[in-house]
């Protein structure tokens, strides 16, 4: 199929014409090409997705191959592609939201001496991410999933002179490389098990296996764990907060609204193996409720805006896969569609007021800027109320889907977390929204600077804006969109989106209403900073998300080092002991020298004894 | 007969040594670039090879053909031996290229054998110019280095003598007929009490060429103090020769004794993958640092040859290719630095990117490439040597994806160490010319495409006349295809 060759090619095209010319490109033209690129790959995403739904409901899939990837050892490995419903709405959503910010970025970015290398790196991630969604066996999504990992690391240590920055890109690198090799035996183990990586072979082939088998529970455990690294879930989050070094735009499209939901496609992806490790599927849903809990109560004591964003990021993602793990599939892809809209929009939003406040990222340096920047403001409390779960706001109706249809599966407890967790995500957006937009300016010089971001920035917000309030028809369009992705093997049969329980809903608002409440009274009322309750403590451990990063620490990379160390100390005595014997031959060799005289006589005289010797041995044996 | 040439064309840089000095490098050039069109040659027709009745009276043979398993390594070494010369210094003496030139006909005489004593007569002519190359021009230390080389890898040829002329011999005895063919041998059994003692002599053999764990005493100071291009050579080309052999002759002739021995062999290799992997993770020195990465990655190369599965066996060879590819390409990049910078330490080494943005770019991408990133070469070969992994022993398959994960942090540290994060401003920095970026392209380029398209590779490893390995493989596993 040629569509899906050009929509993943256009990008990559992109990627390297500027890699190649960026150095002599005039200024503003990486970044328009590069944009103009992306605007024509979300034009053919959509041209494919018409074609798509013009095909009967039973055949809503869109194959493709290039050449053999490899062979030799087995049925061959190709590259191949395919589209269906599930891809089609992450394509959507990688092109329009990913089109949006790099519009945005050639504002943001447009004075940064390095910006062709941004956009061929921005672009360099469509092209991964693209070829991720759009694979069609998991060897080629493995290679986009970890070139989406490559870009991601590149765009972290964009700026690479910030130590900061270096370091971030290395840990999100290494924490990724975890990620990719579960994966990678994971799919090993696949292919030995079924002699194909290609999804309708392998599909088909699981729809005789019988559920809760040791393999199927290990292979789902593997790919889980690509990913758990992948979309920061716990305890593999430690790297997504750090991914903020990057540039705002970057955490926006890569670390917010496309990249870190890789993991919520791959898992719907593999709802017919889910479907064969029930126990995986539970412990993914206890994992993503617990992730949501614990990420927002640490979002709580951020102070710097891009960190509290982040783990807000990690809390959200959490929702998708309690979603996913209790089979609730189209609650989860529609929780992944508001998301993309409202936490692009809080990333650009925040970036607009870093620029205006000449990078600053500390909340306390902010504050009283809803006047200065009246459209960002009021587009970034648009976010805020749909993140919080507000009725009439896209992210209300994503977030009750998940919370109902896990009611009415049965999962009390998943749910009691969730709705809680709503409540704390209404506090904490509010204390952000609040001590970044309201009250009295805490840095004076600062807020003198501070002036609305150029139309180039506030227009793809505004648009985010538009979506965040009008995006809750999508969930009844996905119902019947998503249906021949999940009706086609056994285990999508809980996918479609139902209304729990009105007193769910009630309680989750209500919570939600609470939290705002508190946020205002606190922040606004009483005027605290953004170092309240941080500042001794447990707040300081909440700060530092519980001590995450240090429980790492002493558990995997100081252990490494030492064995790195110790193996280090062992090496050089081995060399030098080889040495030493060496020495020891050469010195017995020396001590053999005087018998080499060069005098024959003495030559024959020896051999003369030694034949006597050997003689008088065999004569004695006779 | 290009066989033939391949191997006998690298002697007419004896031409070097007629011509004054400064054309050394023309011709030693020229020289490799004929061998690489003779691949080109090979690659379109493989040809019969040549097959000469050398020594009748003991039933040997000299027999050079292009099968599978060596083609592709031919074509490495006739890749890799032209840019060595193209980033030696012009003004280097003919002896060092001609010795340059020997090493790369001996190499292709290993690759190419298909009789035993003629891959053993090649085998140890590549001692003698290494030798030269080590004592000559690895700095002022180069005579000891040459000599651990010399003394550890003569010690391992001596038990493999011992184990050519027993092989042999017992062959002789089951059929009556004296042969050396590899293609007959493999038809021998092995099975008496002097079939383990054969096998431990040949593997300690190709153990230190490679050099393997813990048979790797010669390493550090041949591959730290040894000129970069020669690093390159080494790391690139020599190094497979161990591991090669393994294929060659140990999975044909000795298939019981490996199936018998596997776990210890596994555990041997991993031991061996993971020592190389944390060294590198502490390393202070660039050089060492991809030195013993690459001590690592023979642990890797060993583990898939050592899993005896079809999978095991084709991801080896691709990833001996892709690996002489990525450590020759590495190598000279870091010599490249440290011409460029006068340093090798990482603590004197950090934001080089805004001095040497080109060369940063092409370190960058050799780096993820060393660590394995799927679209890259070095993935291909990891994912097919897993796949093979798998069947054997998944304890090995799930320490080596911890290697995997170790290898990412160590390269990346690497690469950040010395390219990114605050710079220092004292030092003068060159970056790479464009005959460098050249060079380095295609290096690159041929890295890219065997990531993209393995089976360029894989694809003609077991059909391409198949060797012996593929067919002893599937032959004993009952026909089977993994």
């Amino acid at each position: 199929m040629i569509t899906l060759t050009e929509i993943i090619g256009l990008p990559l095209l992109g990627a390297a014409t500027l890699m190649v010319f960026k150095t002599i490109l005039p200024r503003r033209t990486a970044g328009i090409w590069a944009t103009l690129l992306i605007g024509v790959a979300f034009a053919l995403s959509v041209a494919a997705t018409v074609h798509l739904a013009a095909l009967p409901a039973g055949h809503r899939v869109v194959t493709g191959s290039l050449f053999t990837w490899t062979t030799g050892f087995g049925p061959s490995i190709a590259w191949r592609f395919y589209l269906d419903p599930l891809a089609a709405v992450w394509i959507l959503i990688i092109t329009g939201v990913g089109f949006l910010i790099h519009v945005y970025s050639n504002g943001y970015m447009g004075d940064d001496p390095d910006v062709g290398r941004y956009f061929a790196e921005l672009n360099l991630f469509i092209f991964s991410m693209l070829l991720l969604v759009l694979a069609g066996n998991l060897l080629i999504l493995l290679i986009g999933w970890a070139l989406v990992g490559l870009s991601s690391y590149l765009l972290i240590g964009f700026w690479y002179e910030r130590a900061s920055a270096v370091r971030a890109a290395k840990k999100a690198l290494v924490v990724n490389t975890v990620g990719d090799v579960g994966i990678l035996i994971g799919i090993v183990l696949l292919y030995q098990h079924f002699g194909t990586l290609s999804y309708p072979g392998l599909f088909s082939a699981l729809q005789h296996a019988a559920p809760g088998s040791a393999f199927f529970t290990w292979v789902a455990i593997l790919l889980y764990i690509g990913a758990m690294a992948k979309s920061a879930q716990f305890p593999l989050h430690i790297w997504l907060a750090d991914a903020m070094e990057g540039p705002t735009p970057v955490s926006a499209l890569i670390h917010a609204a496309t990249m870190v939901t890789a993991g919520v496609y791959f898992m719907a992806r593999l709802y017919p193996l889910l479907h064969l490790a029930p126990g995986v599927a539970a412990a993914i849903a206890a994992i993503g409720a617990f992730t949501a809990l614990f990420a927002a109560t640490v979002a709580v004591f951020q102070r710097d805006i891009k960190r509290a964003l982040a783990y807000s990021t990690v809390s959200q993602l959490g929702y998708m896969f309690l979603a996913v793990g209790i089979g609730a599939y189209a609650a989860g892809v529609f929780h992944f569609v508001t998301h993309a809209f409202f936490k692009a929009l809080l990333f650009l939003a925040a970036g607009s007021v870093i620029h205006a406040l000449s990078g600053e990222q500390d909340m306390q340096k902010m504050g009283g800027l809803f006047r200065k920047m009246p459209v960002t403001a009021v587009s970034f409390l648009v976010a805020t109320l749909a993140i919080s779960g507000i009725p009439g706001f896209a992210g209300y109706f994503s977030k009750e889907a998940i919370l109902g249809q896990a009611l009415l599966e049965g999962h009390a407890l998943l749910w009691a977390v969730g709705a809680f967790t709503a409540g704390l995500t209404a506090f904490y957006m509010f204390r952000v929204f609040s001590l970044t937009f309201l009250g009295k300016p805490r840095d004076e010089k600062l807020h003198q600077h501070a002036h609305e971001a150029p139309l180039v920035m506030t227009i793809p917000v505004v648009i985010l804006g538009a979506l965040c309030i009008f995006g809750d028809v999508l969930g009844g369009w996905l119902n019947s969109w998503l249906g021949p992705t999940f009706d086609t093997y056994a285990g999508g049969a809980t996918y479609a989106i139902r209304s729990g329980p009105v007193w769910g809903t009630a309680v989750a608002v209500l919570l939600a209403l609470i939290g705002i409440g508190a946020a205002i009274v606190l922040y606004v009322r009483q005027g605290k900073g953004a170092y309240a309750g941080n500042e001794r403590g447990a707040g300081v451990l909440g700060l530092q998300a519980w001590g995450s990063d240090a429980v790492w620490r002493w558990a995997a990379v100081v252990p490494f080092q030492a064995l790195g160390d110790g193996v280090r100390r062992v090496n050089v005595g081995f060399v030098r002991a080889l040495d030493a014997v060496a020495g020891e031959v050469a010195a017995f060799s020396d001590d053999l020298r005087p018998i080499e005289t060069g005098q024959i006589r003495r030559y024959v005289l020896a051999m003369m004894m030694g034949m006597v010797v050997v003689l008088a041995y065999f004569l004695v044996r006779m | 007969m290009q066989v033939f040439g391949l191997v006998l064309v690298p002697w007419v840089g004896l031409l070097g040594f007629l011509f004054p000095r400064a054309w050394a490098k023309a011709i030693a050039l020229i020289v490799s670039l004929v061998d690489l069109a003779l691949f080109v040659t090979l690659l379109a027709h493989t040809g019969p090879g040549v097959n000469w009745n050398w020594i009748p009276e003991l039933g040997i043979h000299f027999h050079l053909a292009a099968d599978g398993l060596g083609l592709f390594l031919v074509g490495l070494s006739t890749v890799l031996v032209p840019a060595v010369i193209l980033a030696s210094p012009r003004a280097e003496r003919p002896a060092y290229y001609f010795w340059i030139l020997v090493s790369e006909s001996a190499a292709l005489g290993v690759f190419l054998a298909q009789d035993l004593v003629s891959f053993y007569v090649f085998w140890e002519v590549v001692l003698i110019p290494i030798f030269f190359l080590l004592s000559g021009w690895a700095g002022e230390n180069g005579h000891a280095t040459a000599l651990r080389w010399l003394i550890m890898n003569l010690f391992g040829s001596f038990f493999m003598l011992i184990g050519v002329v027993a092989v042999g011999m017992i062959h002789q005895t089951q059929t009556g007929h004296l042969t050396f063919q590899l293609a007959s041998l493999a038809a021998t059994n092995f099975h008496g009490a002097a079939g383990p003692w054969l096998f431990i002599a040949f593997l300690v053999a190709f153990m230190i060429k490679a050099p393997l764990w813990p048979l790797h005493g010669w390493m550090p100071s041949a591959y730290g103090e040894s000129p970069p291009p020669v690093t390159a050579l080494i790391s690139g080309v020599l190094s497979k020769l161990g591991v090669f052999g393994m294929l060659r002759v140990l999975v044909p002739l000795f298939y019981p004794q490996m199936r018998a021995w596997e776990p210890w062999l596994i555990a041997l290799a991993a031991v061996g993958l993971v020592y190389g992997a944390v060294i590198a993770l502490r390393g202070r020195d660039v050089k060492m640092t991809a030195a013993y990465a690459s001590l690592s990655h023979m642990g890797m190369i060993s583990l898939g040859i050592f899993s005896l599965t079809t999978a095991g066996a084709v991801g080896a060879t691709f990833y001996m290719v892709a690996h002489g590819l990525m450590a020759g390409g590495l190598f000279l990049l870091l010599g490249w630095l440290e011409r460029g910078t006068g340093s090798r330490a990482l603590s004197g080494l950090s934001g080089l990117n805004r001095r040497l943005p080109r060369l940063s770019a092409w370190f960058q991408l050799f780096a993820l490439a060393m660590l394995g990133l799927p679209g890259l070469a070095g993935f291909a070969g990891e994912y097919m040597i897993f796949q093979g992994l798998i069947r054997a022993n998944v304890a090995a398959a799930v320490v080596a994806g911890v290697v995997l994960i170790v290898a990412s942090w160590y390269m990346i540290r690497l690469f950040q160490g010395a390219m990114q994060s605050t710079p220092r401003e004292e030092a003068a920095a060159v970056d790479l010319n464009f005959g460098q970026v050249g060079l380095i392209g295609v290096l690159a380029a041929l890295v890219v495409l065997l990531g993209v398209w393995p089976a360029a590779i894989t694809g003609h490893v077991g059909t391409l006349r198949p060797s012996p390995y593929h067919v002893v493989a599937l032959v004993r596993q009952g026909g089977s295809a993994q």
